[in-house]
């Protein structure tokens, strides 16, 4: 793109395995017995990413709006996938659940950002909407998957609280609130504590990105302010959603807590 | 002339299984009455589904079989939140939540009003033999006979006309003990309040007088009145004092 950029041949590339080479022999001098892993890490590293990098090539090249909805029809599955499996216990209705949330808070916070902040015309241009929906997506799964790893947690320590609660008249929706909300609270609080050093410690990778593609600094910054609000955004609404559905799927109408899911 | 508060017939639970089919039936085809004012005892060895039983009474658990009726309506027809404000279930094993016990003592949901007066939770935690300056005490920092009694106080709080009470006794030294029987009896005669205990303790049995019911693994081994128990109750109650004086010594 900008006359800035350094290409990098596959010669640069093979040097920088040698990096890889060296976390090998740590690992064989240390007898961490890492070797294996890394050797797939590393070989599953260059295959995926060349994998979507000749995908992106594609989509880019077409620029059709299909293409671009089929791509991220996609990364929700997978990121669907990812949340459900990082679940402790697995409960019936997961998937849908996860589905929901990721699509949902997904879709609110993409439209947002694609349509009011940033403008970008036509809607579909692959270069814009990709990246972006990526770190959508992203943080709304991370934060799916803390959420609910807390919840269930919660929900298996605090069973006798919450029954005490019913116990006293208050509806499931009240006897469980406590624990969606320190659900809530442990997905949230890693990105409004990140909020406070983003940029001292390290360059956030998006912003990177840019200024080693040739952006200046001062329009990168403007990117990135961006992207660190919508993914807290994201954040909330999917970790609202599933902690809330997910925490449903534990109470019967009769306000009963289903103890042989915990 | 009979004024039911509770009327169980043919009460059979299982709990169900994560998956697949649900597990062995752990209360197998039980029925009895509890009259207004009246109190019934349920004995019987660990396990036996003492406390599946009066879990079922407030519908925490629904039973695979049978009917529940709470003065005189079906259970699966009210509002569980009423009912569980109506017949208030002590647990076992005391909970209390995060705060002071003037926290927990003032717990309720936000559509229920009553009095909640600083006279009327001293009055609440004399009646269970606990002090008044206990009100702004963190609550975790109890010990466990004064957070089983904050429950019975918590529970009683809200003027249910039935009280579930599942071994309220099981952490209270005799006195203490002797006390909360007490005040649930003193309830009983003048607010007509209705007892559904579990214990072990012959005592409370005797004081509370009224129905036992011996339950073992989930089926009614006998239903009688606590004045004329048969030879069987009456060894299987000396024996519960026995294994009780083992355990304290
Ligand atoms: N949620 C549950 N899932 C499966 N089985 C359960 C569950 N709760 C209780 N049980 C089983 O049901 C049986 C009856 O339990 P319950 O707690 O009613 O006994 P109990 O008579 O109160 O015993 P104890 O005197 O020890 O308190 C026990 O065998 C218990 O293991
Ligand atoms: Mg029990």
């Amino acid at each position: 793109m900008s006359a800035g950029v350094v290409d990098l041949t596959l010669w640069q590339l093979a040097l920088a395995l040698l990096l890889v080479a060296a976390v090998a022999i740590v690992s064989i001098r240390q007898v961490l017995g890492l070797e294996r892993d890394l050797l797939l890490g590393s070989i599953r590293t260059i295959v995926q990413l060349y994998g979507v990098g000749l995908i992106l090539a594609a989509v880019f090249a077409a620029a059709r709006w299909y293409w671009v909805v089929l791509i991220l029809v996609v990364m929700t599955g997978v990121a669907t996938h990812a949340a459900v499996s990082r679940l402790p216990k697995p409960i019936p209705g997961a998937y849908r659940i996860a589905a929901v949330s990721l699509f949902v808070s997904t879709g609110v916070t993409l439209a947002y950002v694609i349509g009011v902040v940033v403008q970008v015309g036509p809607w579909y241009e692959p270069q814009y909407i990709i990246p972006i929906a990526g770190m959508i997506l992203g943080s709304s799964m991370t934060s799916a998957a803390l959420a609910g790893d807390r919840l269930q947690g919660e929900l298996r320590v605090r069973a006798a609280e919450v029954e005490t609660r019913l116990a006293l008249g208050f509806s499931g929706r009240e006897a469980v609130q406590p624990l969606v909300r320190s659900a809530l609270r442990a997905a949230m609080i890693p990105v409004v504590n990140g909020m406070m050093t983003v940029g001292l410690v390290q360059l956030p990778g998006m912003m990177t990105g840019q200024i080693l593609a040739g952006s200046s600094p001062l329009l990168a910054i403007r990117y990135q302010i961006v992207v660190v609000f919508m993914q807290a955004a994201a954040t909330a609404l999917a970790s609202l959603f599933f902690v809330r559905l997910i925490a449903g799927r534990y109470l019967t109408p009769a306000h009963q807590l289903r103890r042989y899911l915990l | 002339m009979s004024d039911p508060i509770f009327e169980i017939e043919h009460l059979s639970l299982a709990y169900p299984g994560r998956r697949g089919p649900p597990m062995a039936p752990i209360l197998k085809d039980v029925s009895f009455t509890v009259e207004r004012g009246g109190a019934l005892t349920l004995v019987g060895p660990s396990g036996s589904g003492k406390s599946s039983l009066l879990r079922c009474l407030n519908r925490l658990e629904e039973p695979t079989a049978g009917t529940v009726r709470f003065e005189g309506r079906d259970i699966q027809a009210l509002d569980p939140r009423r009912l569980r404000r109506g017949a208030a279930l002590v647990m076992q094993t005391p909970v209390v939540f995060e705060g002071t016990v003037r926290d927990n003592l003032r717990i309720r949901p936000a559509d229920v009003d009553g009095d909640l007066s600083e006279a009327r939770l001293g009055q609440a935690l004399a009646d269970v033999g606990l002090e008044g300056e206990l009100l702004d005490r963190d609550a975790a920092t109890l010990s466990g006979g004064e957070k089983q009694r904050v429950t019975i106080a918590r529970a009683l709080l809200g003027d249910p006309r039935a009280l579930l009470l599942d071994e309220p006794t099981s952490a209270l030294d005799p006195p203490n003990a002797a006390l909360v029987v007490e005040t649930v009896s003193r309830l009983r005669e003048t607010r007509g309040l209705s007892i559904v205990a579990v214990t072990h303790q012959p005592e409370l049995v005797r004081r509370l007088g009224g129905m036992l019911l011996y339950l073992v693994k989930g089926e009614m081994q006998a239903y009688e009145r606590v004045g004329d128990l048969d030879v069987r109750l009456q060894a299987f109650l000396a024996g519960e004092r026995a294994a009780g004086v083992a355990d304290a010594s």
